[in-house]
């Protein structure tokens, strides 16, 4: 195994957020299912109870005692909304990915912080559904997060300027990063096509103009087409990189490919390449490359897996199928997501539905805020009750007051909840 | 040594043989022996035992006492003399270390049990004092050998405590001793030197020649340094002399339970759990460059801070082929290590939200 391969399996992106299309397709379907069952019985449960009670969260919240007691001749008045398909939250989601660009290009933020975001912004509706919190407001809170996750750190008075918004912004950040399963870490290929055209370079026989073009084009398509598709959960950033070079300029992505997987088996060999003598040109900086490099591979089946024709084949498969699912949305279609027309025939309709069926507690990220603060506080207030008689009773020993005992009220809150996921309990 | 304050209370100061008081004979001496722990004079013990055993004078004992036995009380309460007494000599016998058991608890029930003994040999009634005594005693005759050990092992650790402190407190005694040498030495220097300078300026010439005697004075203080230390690095050697003694005297040590031995060295520690990090796809050479890069080699605001090009391009060139060939779709519908896991953990994640009732965030 390549090290660089090795090194990359570390990484969150690809332990945590690397998925088959079927697999993909799969989470979204049971994120769009859960919302779904979700979204209806909130909206039951606050059918049910009167609009007018609502002055607290606690008359909002699904009760989970009361759940079962209204039966189905009361709460037969809400007629359930048609809610939206997977397929139409995904084009939602990329609507909404081409609105985060739009809103990047307005901030002016570099570009890592710029895909930084989008990738956050499909993770978190990856296990979240699109009906349940505000694509709108989540693309902002992408962007704050993502230019923090990227080491710059925006004040929120800029976004409050440009966007208009502040408190919900700072409201979703949280949620967000629980989406994101705090993973901030997210690998893009721009550093790395500055890598290839390095090499590319070093060869020497490429036109230095022909080499620029393409890299710009290239870096044209990463900026776009990677973050409007799936392919960052499909690919690694190596093999975006490479797929989007390719498109810009076939002929130097290939060209590379051929020189890095440049190792032949001496079993294939002629007569006239013997094994033992390297071949003066490439195979002679491949032994070099070799000695250079990595400590123990020695052997030639070693060597094969790592820069053998075997795995070459594969690999330029593999950027093959990123290169089509890159060329679906080429920066030419920029003009077809923000097109009046598209919208109208397109989105709209979706939106509107979305309206419909959007979840009644979750969609207002201030207020949800707000009641998750004040449920907290109630926990801990009812938590506080036990402690204080137990404390009391040291109090009495001990001259003290014990009560206010933080570590302990901490510790029974994490026991309470959260054991099966470390990250927190579900969005 | 000192006694209670006790203006009034003679009784305690009487012999109870001759009837003297102390407030009569100031220089009276009481003795006692340990047979019966019954005191008297000085005079009485004297007069009494002299001419060999006798009986103890106090009436209803009847224990037959030697002159020999007879000593002065270091505790003015007799009892407590006469437990430290029992406690030195259970202890004499009882002189197992922790080292010597192979559990804390072991040890701890070996301490109870002995602190059992001498409770009853202290406290008890006849009855268990001679039970506890004839219990003593055959310890002390069944396990001869340990106690004689045990007692040699503590001697010797007694004399290589006392050899260490007699070589650190010579060590300190030097180094006092050289530090006011060197004090007089340094006092002599600037009382010479300023005689010099008067000399100088008698004779009327310039300061340029003062110059040379205060240099020579400096000069001559970083050597007194030096010599000190010189003369404090023996002391230093003695007593490294002392501890690389105790390590060979400790060796020599028998019977202790073999120690566990520590875990062979497993090598230098590796955070990246031994990860390769040399390229296996491409090499970095010096050729690599990017307009980018020429641009900012020639900007002083970078250069300053020690930007480094090389690792730049490194970074980059890792970044070009890292992860080349891991095939997402492969790795993760195969499950394969890593993938499933962390798949099965997401799966869980998606789940948690079905149960959104029971949901409760900060």
């Amino acid at each position: 195994m390549a090290s660089e391969d090795a090194r990359y399996r570390e990484t969150s992106q690809f332990q945590a957020w690397s998925f088959s299309p079927a697999q993909l397709a799969a989470m979204r379907e049971k994120t769009n299912a859960i919302a779904r069952q979700r979204i209806a019985e909130r909206m039951l449960a606050s059918a049910s109870n009167p609009p007018t009670s609502n002055n607290t969260s606690h008359a909002n919240t699904p009760d989970p005692s009361g759940h079962g007691t209204p039966n189905p001749t009361e709460n037969s008045t809400p007629t359930l909304p048609d809610f939206l398909k997977p397929e139409e939250e995904a084009l939602l989601v990329s609507f909404y990915v081409s609105e985060l660009l739009r809103a990047a290009d307005h901030l002016g933020v570099p570009d890592e912080v710029r895909a930084t975001a989008t990738v956050f912004f499909r993770r978190f509706f990856l296990t979240n559904s699109i009906m349940t919190y505000p694509p709108q407001e989540m693309i902002l809170v992408a962007l704050f997060v993502g230019s923090k996750a990227e080491g710059r750190f925006p004040r929120i008075i800029e976004f409050q300027q440009k966007f208009n918004t502040k408190q919900d912004i700072l409201a979703g950040e949280f949620l967000l990063c629980q989406g994101n399963r705090f993973n901030f870490e997210v690998r893009h290929p721009f550093r790395a096509l500055m890598g290839a055209t390095m090499e590319l370079r070093s060869y020497g026989d490429i036109d230095e103009q022909r080499i620029i073009a393409a890299e710009k084009r290239a870096h044209e398509i990463l900026l776009f087409s990677p973050l409007m598709t799936d392919a960052y959960f499909h690919y690694t950033p190596s093999q975006i990189m490479f797929a989007a070079l390719s498109l810009a300029d076939r002929g130097l992505a290939e060209r590379l490919i051929q020189e890095t997987f440049h190792f032949v088996p001496p079993t294939t060999n002629n007569d006239n390449t013997p094994a033992v003598t390297p071949l003066p040109g490439l195979e002679n900086q491949g032994i070099g490359r070799k000695e250079g490099g990595s400590k123990g591979i020695t052997t030639n089946d070693e060597r094969a897996a790592i820069v053998g024709p075997g795995i070459r084949d594969k690999v330029m498969g593999t950027i093959e199928a990123c290169r089509n699912m890159l060329s679906t949305e080429l920066p030419e279609r920029k003009s077809h997501w923000t097109s009046e027309s598209i919208f109208k025939s397109q989105i709209r309709p979706v939106r509107k539905k979305l309206t419909k069926c959007r979840d009644p507690d979750r969609w207002n990220l201030s207020e949800l805020q707000r009641q998750r603060r004040e449920a907290g506080v109630r926990r801990a207030d009812s938590e506080e009750r036990p402690a204080a008689s137990n404390g009391s009773k040291d109090a009495a020993i001990f001259g003290g007051d014990l009560s206010a005992d933080a570590p302990e009220k901490k510790r029974r809150k994490v026991d309470g909840n959260g054991l099966e996921d470390p990250f927190g309990g579900p969005l | 040594m000192a006694r209670p304050l006790d203006p009034l209370g003679f009784e305690d100061e009487m012999c109870p043989v001759c009837k003297s008081r102390k407030y009569l004979n100031p220089d009276i001496v009481f003795v006692f022996n340990p047979e019966c722990y019954h005191s008297m004079c000085l005079n009485c013990a004297n007069r009494l035992f002299n001419d060999g055993p006798n009986q103890c004078p106090h009436a209803g004992c009847n224990k037959t006492l030697r002159r020999k036995g007879f000593r002065s009380a270091f505790f003015g309460d007799l009892a407590v003399e006469r437990e430290v007494d029992i406690r030195r000599r259970v202890a004499a016998v009882f002189n197992q270390v922790e080292d010597d058991f192979e559990t804390l608890q072991d040890y701890n029930n070996y301490l109870q049990m002995v602190e059992d003994l001498t409770f009853e040999l202290v406290n008890g009634t006849d009855e268990r004092r001679r039970q506890a005594e004839a219990q003593l005693q055959a310890w002390e005759a069944e396990h001869r050998a340990d106690i004689e050990r045990n007692k040699k092992a503590g001697r010797e650790a007694d004399e290589i405590s006392r050899v260490r402190l007699a070589a650190e407190r010579d060590a300190v005694r030097q180094r006092r001793i050289e530090a006011i040498k060197e004090a007089e030495a340094e006092k002599r220097e600037r009382v010479r030197s300023r005689e010099m300078e008067l000399d100088n300026l008698a004779k009327g010439t310039t300061a340029m020649t003062a110059e040379p005697a205060t240099k020579v004075q400096l000069k001559r203080r970083g050597q007194v340094n030096r010599v000190a230390e010189t003369a404090s690095n023996p002391a230093i050697a003695t007593t490294g002399m002392g501890t690389g003694a105790s390590e060979v005297e400790r060796l020599s040590i028998r019977g202790l339970k073999e120690k566990p031995k520590a875990p062979a060295p497993q090598g230098p520690y590796d955070p990246f759990g031994g990860m390769d990090f040399a390229p296996s796809r491409y090499k970095l050479h010096g050729g690599l460059s990017h307009p980018l890069m020429e641009k900012y080699r020639l900007d002083r605001q970078h250069v300053a801070g020690g930007y480094s090009f090389d690792d730049f391009a490194a970074r980059a060139l890792y970044e070009a082929f890292a992860g080349l060939g891991v095939f997402v779709e492969d790795e993760k519908e195969v499950g394969s290590g890593i993938g499933l896991s962390q798949e099965t953990s997401m799966a869980a994640g998606i789940a948690a939200v079905v149960d959104a009732d029971k949901m409760d965030l900060d």
